[in-house]
């Protein structure tokens, strides 16, 4: 372990008299004044860019320390910068201090105690953190950031009191402030105010729909008026995404380390909020970090796939499993964009390779299963299946692909009785429901058939679902299989003339094919034409 | 073996009463400092075991999790006797000389420094598998009382020879003896106790093994109500030795991964169809639920119809409340319920769970400890399986912020009738050198805390009183609950991971009065899920479960200790069964240990 103990006690006796107020307070850098001792962490397991940039912190620190011209805001900027570089790296241990010694030399400075407060914070020792966002707010009156911080503070000590006036103070200096408003409708909700908490969070949500964070408070709030429609609408729509200030201190510290992890942190934040550009070009320095990161690269190959350049995509995930073949996230991303195309055996080589290093990979599984189903092999996917609902019964798609490989060969009974008992199961997934309509509308196993009721499911879909192409095909096998040809002609009609008009020619021929049945007074016997097995 | 036992007969006649000799304000035991709350007494008490986890420095993940710990009654002698889980080496790193050596404060004295220079485990001269103890308590003519362990596991027949995570305990054929299940990294183990001292291997003819994994707490449950025993058994991640990643913080330094890098994997519900023989009747059962990676659970009725819910903490994901369809199946409700996540919507990185009533209004309320900085959660339970995330309300949240929780419960330390929580805390990132603790070899190491309930909705840290014990930094994870020297108060078995086991013995909690019940059945197991309410005139009615399930990844007393402050009235209880039934007793003995068996009250 590496110490630096000041070597400037004149320059610390000059600050104290300079600074009085600092060296005094009861949270001074040392008890008399002096500037704390700062310990850096063991470097040799970082990764060597940021040793660099710690070991070059150090040497500015040093020259600073050691030059009797330098001034004292330049030696409290060398104390804060190594604090944000260790406390970018999570050493809050070490950070601690840099940021003390910054702090006092820099009296008003509010940077220094607000990245204590932080520091302090991420430790869980709020009380601290309170008195330095405080401290921080003093040097800096009107910082919207640090009021919301102290109002949140607030409320993890329980004070919705306290915090509601920090942000209502934010809301007035900053109008525009989510994470304000955000902030009251939490306030409101833990004073059990939940008119106030659903008028404050709605309104988060008007100003920004992507605000996903407020619909689990907002559903809560609902909850509490007894609107549970709303609550469960709104619940069933939060995402963990955060409601934060602007904070550019923040953002200036998580951007200051230099290492491949680091660039790809940002960049999965980055990518979490679509921003696709910025992501790539985190991944990229990274990359340059460490070009032989197949992690990275792998990011990388996600964002091009994530704004539609595909073959970019392609490139860089054949680029990984080249090198990395045993990286199941790239054979399983590449076999994603080969089955997209069509290119069903190269694809299941491929979710085969991933589940030859990760075998417990049940996404890779699946689409390995979906995969044998389109090359005609049902009856090998079917022990796919079995061992993903072994494992998670709860899969749908598995389900679902398992009740259509039974159609695929053949076994109308079982995926009637299978889908059957799915739908129960999950009322709300409506795959079911459909399907089995579509098996007992046009199964060529005559136990199985049974118009009637495909009709009453069709209905009843109708009822909930979003009328589509595929449902109205439905109902008209189901019309027909109950004898009512002309209303399926009629549908049927319809339903082709909606595909023209959308230019789904291929559709309409395959409507064509059972309109002629149904004109003809004959029921259609093929739930799904072959190729076409969801 | 226990001396002091005596037989007797309460008022209201028929019932089977064991009682104990213990009483308010009896002589401490020897040694015991005058001025704190907890002694740790393991050492002193035979308790010899130092955890191992096998740390290489290759940081495989399972290394992390154990080791859970067990209070339970095997030899059926009215004491509580002890189960302690053990690791062993993992990867092909096969000798335990390489392996980092226990912590610093888990050695003692001469032999600390050959230890560490031999990197051995402590124990050279044992295998490195799960230790059974029985407790040999006496009681002295002067009320003194001796607690002793002696480590009998070679006799028991109980081979605990895989990793080790969590123990989970329960009578599940109904022979009146209770039978162990420990969790592993590989299949869990089901031993099935004989009733002579020994233990059968039942693992593979229980059907309770499943595919291997990393299963850490369970919890045992009659969700059907067909007098048997089942289990739902929680599983963490995705994980083998094979796909072992590697998780640099954002320096490059190497650390534990966290469980989303292995995702989670689906945990399992067996039922009981009779004898101990298990089904796994998960896809039939835990329909529509979104699996996470879970760390805790507990199984209790949390909307007061009389059938057996579940919850379950998860590690970074949403929890789960499987609430009892009364048909055989569950239904995850926790996100509507406001059980999935905080208040303000996160998904915190739930690891110790607890439910008891800690506002006194007849539910079943959730504490769960969380990571630093996220602060441990509390939902108010409103009666009907709905909850209201007073975390911070109740101070609970900002006075946990800077631990890491594992083991945690709700329990009377001070018999003041009102449910205080303890837990044992460790961090999952390293712990930084600068602080003088460099030298540690498993540096995730932290304090523990206990937290005083106020009665008007809030808490209290009192841990600077509790005793030196709580000054020790250590890897805590598993704890347990239960009165280990029949005294009237709860005390807790600790497990720290790569480290001692500590015994904190209660030193206070029989300064107030107390009622403690053992409920059993017909057949004479303890009945898991029983609610007990303990009435007294002018009193508010002091609501208790009967359990075995809860903190993490250990099993705690089945018996109830109800704390009754300075009042002496003898209360009423009601005990509404797992069947349902409801059943009452009057002018009930307090400041000693009783038995209720099932039938024979009012």
């Amino acid at each position: 372990m590496k110490t630096r103990a000041s070597s400037r006690v004149t320059a610390s006796l000059f600050v104290c008299a300079l600074g009085a107020a600092a060296c005094t307070a009861r949270t001074d850098a040392g008890s008399s004044g002096t500037l704390l001792r700062v310990s850096l962490p063991d470097l040799s397991k970082m990764t060597p860019s940021v040793q660099k940039q710690i070991r070059d912190a150090d040497a500015s620190l040093s020259a600073a320390n050691a030059n009797p011209r330098a001034s004292i805001a330049t030696l409290a900027d060398a104390y804060g910068a190594m604090g944000k570089l260790l406390m970018a790296a999570d050493y809050l241990d070490a950070a601690g201090p840099c940021f003390r010694n910054a702090r006092m030399l820099a009296s008003g400075d509010h940077r220094w105690p607000y990245y204590l407060a932080h520091l302090y914070r991420k430790r869980g020792d709020v009380d601290t953190a309170r008195t330095f966002f405080e401290e921080a707010l003093q040097r800096h009156p009107d910082d919207v950031d640090a009021l919301v911080w102290l109002g949140d503070v607030a409320l993890a000590q329980g004070r919705p009191d306290e915090a509601e006036p920090r942000f209502s103070k934010a809301l007035t200096l900053e109008p525009t402030s989510l994470s304000s408003r955000f902030g009251l409708g939490r306030v409101a909700l833990a004073k059990q105010d939940y008119r106030g908490a659903v008028s404050h969070l709605e309104e988060v949500l008007a100003r920004d729909p992507e605000a996903a964070g407020a619909h689990y408070p907002l559903g809560m709030a609902y909850r509490g008026l007894g609107d549970l429609t709303k609550a469960e609408a709104h619940l069933r729509l939060r995402k963990d995404r955060e409601i934060l200030p602007a904070d550019p201190l923040m953002v200036d510290l998580e951007e200051v380390l230099e290492s491949p992890q680091a660039y790809e942190s940002r960049g999965i934040r980055a990518l979490n909020k679509e921003k696709w550009p910025e992501a790539a070009a985190l991944f990229r320095k990274g990359l340059e970090l460490a070009p032989d990161s197949a992690a990275l690269r792998h990011r990388l190959g996600t964002v091009k796939f994530m704004i539609g350049d595909v073959a970019g995509a392609q490139a860089e995930f054949e680029q990984v499993v080249r090198a990395s073949p045993d990286y199941f996230l790239a054979q399983y991303s590449l076999g994603v964009i080969l089955q997209d195309k069509g290119r069903h055996a190269e694809a299941n080589e491929r979710f085969s390779a991933a589940l030859r290093d990760r075998p417990s990979y049940t996404e890779a599984r699946l689409r390995l299963a979906t995969g044998l189903r389109r090359v005609g092999r049902a009856r090998e996917s079917l022990p796919h299946y079995a061992q993903i609902l072994a494992v998670d019964a709860n899969l749908t798609g598995a389900r679902f692909g398992r009740a259509m490989a039974l159609v695929q060969l053949g076994r109308y009974r079982d995926a009637r009785d299978l889908l059957l008992a799915d739908m129960r199961a999950y009322p709300e997934q409506p795959v079911f429901a459909h399907g089995l309509a579509r098996v007992l509308a046009a199964a060529p196993d005559e136990h199985v058939r049974d118009g009637e009721r495909a009709l009453a499911l069709v209905e009843d879909l109708l009822t909930r679902e979003q009328r589509t192409l595929d449902l109205g095909e439905t109902m008209a096998m189901a019309l027909a299989a109950a004898m009512r040809f002309e209303e399926a002609a009629k549908v049927q009609r319809d339903l082709m003339r909606g595909a023209g008009n959308g230019g789904l020619q291929h559709v309409v021929r395959r409507l064509a094919a059972n309109l002629d049945l149904y004109e003809r007074g004959q029921p259609c016997r093929t739930p799904w034409p072959a190729g076409e097995i969801p | 073996m226990i001396a002091g036992v005596r037989a007797s007969v309460v008022s209201s006649g028929a019932v089977l009463v064991l009682v104990l000799a213990g009483c308010a304000g009896d002589a401490k035991r020897a040694g015991a400092p005058a001025d704190e709350w907890f002694t740790d007494r393991a050492e002193q008490t035979g308790l010899d075991f130092v955890h191992f986890n096998g740390a290489t420095g290759q940081f495989y993940y399972p290394e992390i999790l154990p080791p859970g710990v067990a209070l339970f009654d095997y030899d059926n002698d009215g004491d509580l006797d002890i189960y302690l889980v053990q690791g062993r080496m993992l990867g092909p790193q096969n000798d335990p000389r390489a392996a980092l050596p226990p912590s610093r404060g888990a050695l003692r004295g001469g032999h600390a420094e050959a230890f560490a220079k031999a990197g051995i485990p402590p124990h050279d001269s044992k295998p490195l598998i799960g230790r059974l103890f029985r407790n040999d308590l006496s009681v002295r003519a002067d009320g003194t009382r001796v607690l002793h362990f002696t480590d009998v596991t070679e006799e028991s027949g109980i081979n605990a020879n895989q990793y080790g995570l969590g123990v989970a305990t329960a009578d599940v054929d109904n022979d009146g003896w209770i039978d162990l299940l420990l969790t592993n990294f590989g299949t869990s183990q089901l031993f099935h106790n004989n009733g002579d001292g020994t233990f059968s291997d039942a693992s593979a003819r229980s059907g309770i093994q499943g595919e291997p994994g990393v299963a850490v707490s369970a919890a045992f449950l009659d969700y059907d109500r067909d007098g048997w025993l089942d289990l739902y058994v929680g599983y963490n991640v995705n994980y083998s030795l094979a796909n072992e990643q590697k998780c640099p913080n954002q320096a490059g330094a190497r650390d534990y991964c966290p469980p989303q890098i292995y995702g989670g994997r689906p945990d399992r519900l067996y039922r009981n169809v009779g004898g101990g023989t298990f089904v796994d009747v998960s896809a039939q059962t835990l329909i529509g639920g979104k699996f996470g990676p879970a760390l805790g659970v507990v199984a209790a009725d949390f909307n007061g119809d009389g059938w057996i819910d579940i919850y379950v903490a998860n590690d970074g994901e949403p929890n789960l409340l499987w609430m009892n369809q009364r048909d055989g199946t569950f239904k995850d409700t926790a996100l509507v319920a406001g059980a999935a996540l905080t208040a303000e919507g996160k998904a915190e990185a739930s690891m110790g769970v607890d439910a008891g009533d800690v506002d006194g209004d007849g539910d079943e309320d959730l504490v769960m400890t969380e990571l630093t900085g996220q602060g441990f959660n509390l939902y108010v339970n409103d009666g009907s399986g709905n909850f209201r995330d007073a975390s911070a309300a109740s101070s609970l949240a900002a006075l946990s912020l800077p631990y890491t929780g594992w083991g945690a419960a709700w329990f009377d330390f001070d018999n003041d009738g009102w449910l205080d929580v303890l837990s044992v805390n460790g961090p999952i990132v390293a712990n930084e050198a600068n602080d003088g603790r460099g030298t540690e070899p498993f540096p995730y190491d932290q304090r523990k805390l206990l937290l005083r309930n106020l009665g008007n909705g809030r808490f209290e840290n009192v841990t600077g009183k509790a005793g030196a014990v709580f000054t020790l930094s250590e890897a805590g994870r598993g704890a347990a609950f239960g009165d280990i020297d029949n005294d009237g108060d709860v005390d807790v078995l600790v497990g720290n991971d790569n480290g001692r086991v500590r015994l904190l013995v209660n030193n206070v909690g029989n300064q107030n009065h107390w009622v403690g019940m053992r409920l059993v059945g017909q057949q004479g197991r303890d009945m898991l899920g029983a609610r007990v309410a303990v009435r007294r005139g002018g009193h508010p009615t002091l609501w208790r479960r009967v359990r075995s399930d809860g903190s993490y990844a250990s099993a705690n007393d089945p018996r109830v200790l109800v704390g009754l402050g300075s009042s002496a009235e003898k209360p009423a209880v009601q005990v509404r069964w797992p069947s349902g039934k409801l059943e009452e007793w009057s002018d009930i003995a307090i400041d000693r240990w009783i038995t209720l068996k099932e039938g024979s009250g009012t």
